[in-house]
């Protein structure tokens, strides 16, 4: 897998400090599960926090330390077994809920996973080889991970790992792999307005 | 091998700390802490990891606006489960700050968002098993975070004040430069320019 399309600084900058959104984390999460490079990113990230830890004004605790008495200790050991589910999914979504394939045109296809309290929506896409992604417009962020296949849009080719980061200055139409097609997960945030056939159909969807 | 956090900064100050007091003279080492919370439950071991770190992870948390109510809540967690998970930890994956870092992250997201049931620190479990798997990993975490510390402290005040917001208070960078009333450009030149040198001072190590 040759991933060429990465999270800009501010994105995984508020990725590592645990303030994203969670939909548009998840999405970023998807990412990073499939690219080394953002892995070590985002550690080298991490540690800049444990840094900022150690160099803090600490402020006084209001009671002091209390161990439990009879605390069971962790024993190292194969990590929580991750509950099976799709193949080829990735491992982040475990946690979240999905809703169920459900066609939304002509070799399109969409299911819903469920964030709750999150403020972006977030969902998965299916589309057969060679189609055209419905043309767009919206007033918040679109991310983007691409989980297998690939699309190609004005700003270049993505394929299974890349991230797509687009804001508000985007109006794209993304064509889909004439071989491969493509399936990926997204997070919108803001307003959708879509355009033509095909976004009058995936309108209601897209709004939930 | 691990060298021991021996005289950090931090580390000289409670020194200086204890010296004034008259009373020992410790060299903080937070791993042999954790090792021995992890070896025997050694409550003496605990009381000196939580001095440390405790009134620190509240000092972040607040000066990420946090009320204090939280903060002091999200420490007191943090520390139990430094405490549970004693045996999980790897200094060679990261340093004891750095792990105890995003420990707090991690039980803040659970904390503050308890009501909507937020999975996200479980995403954050998960990608943490990913182990990377290149040649750099040989790069030991410890010794990435001392060079990520030393580098800190080389930049100028005007960039570490702006790693600080973005990276402790979670400012988008528009946010920063509202906040510091200077234009967006200078936040993300400075924060560009902090970033480059903390990788250039990796780089070295590859």
């Amino acid at each position: 897998m040759s991933i060429g399309h990465r999270p800009s600084d501010e994105t995984l900058t508020a990725f590592a400090a645990g303030q994203l959104d969670e939909g548009l984390a998840l999405v970023v999460a998807c990412h990073i599960e499939a690219d080394q490079e953002s892995r070590r990113r985002l550690r080298e990230l991490e540690a800049v926090q444990g840094a900022l830890l150690d160099a803090v004004e600490p402020i006084p605790m209001a009671s002091g330390p209390n161990p439990p008495a009879t605390a069971a200790r962790a024993e190292p050991g194969p990590a929580a077994a991750v509950p099976m589910s799709e193949t080829g999914m990735p491992k982040v979504l475990h946690p979240y809920g999905l809703g169920p394939w459900r066609p939304i045109g002509i070799r399109i296809a969409m299911r819903r996973v469920e964030v709750p309290g999150a403020g972006a929506r977030v969902f998965m896409l299916r589309a057969g080889p060679g189609i055209a992604l419905p043309h767009h417009k919206h007033t918040g962020v679109e991310w983007t991970t691409i989980l297998a296949g690939a699309y190609e849009h004005e700003y270049g080719r993505y394929a299974a790992g890349d991230f797509d980061e687009a804001d508000t200055e985007h109006d794209h139409t993304p064509c889909v792999d004439p071989v491969e097609g493509c399936t990926c997960i997204v997070a919108m945030t803001g307003s959708v307005q879509l355009q033509g056939w095909l976004g009058r159909l995936l309108q209601p969807l897209v709004r939930f | 091998m691990v060298p021991a956090l021996a005289l950090t900064v931090d580390g000289m100050r409670e020194v200086g700390a204890s010296a004034q007091g008259g009373r020992f003279i410790v060299l903080f080492d937070p791993n042999r802490l954790i090792a021995a919370i992890a070896r025997s439950g050694d409550r003496a071991a605990f009381a000196a990891l939580f001095d440390h770190f405790a009134p620190r992870v509240k000092g972040l948390l607040m000066r990420g606006g946090a009320p204090a109510e939280l903060a002091e809540e999200v420490a007191q967690e943090t520390l139990l489960t430094v405490w549970r998970k004693a045996a999980l930890f790897d200094p060679a994956k990261a340093s004891a700050s750095t792990w105890i870092a995003t420990i707090a992250r991690n039980l803040r997201i659970d904390i503050a968002r308890r009501e909507i049931r937020s999975r996200l620190s479980q995403v954050y479990e998960i990608l943490d098993e990913e182990a990377p798997e290149q040649p750099d990993a040989m790069l030991s975490g410890a010794e990435r975070d001392a060079r990520v510390r030393a580098a800190m402290t080389q930049l100028s005040p005007d960039q570490y004040r702006v790693v600080e917001l973005a990276f402790i208070e979670g400012f988008s960078h528009q946010d920063v430069a509202d906040r510091l009333a200077i234009p967006l450009g200078t936040v993300k030149s400075r924060l560009r320019l902090a970033l480059s040198h903390l990788r250039g001072r990796l780089e070295d190590l590859r």
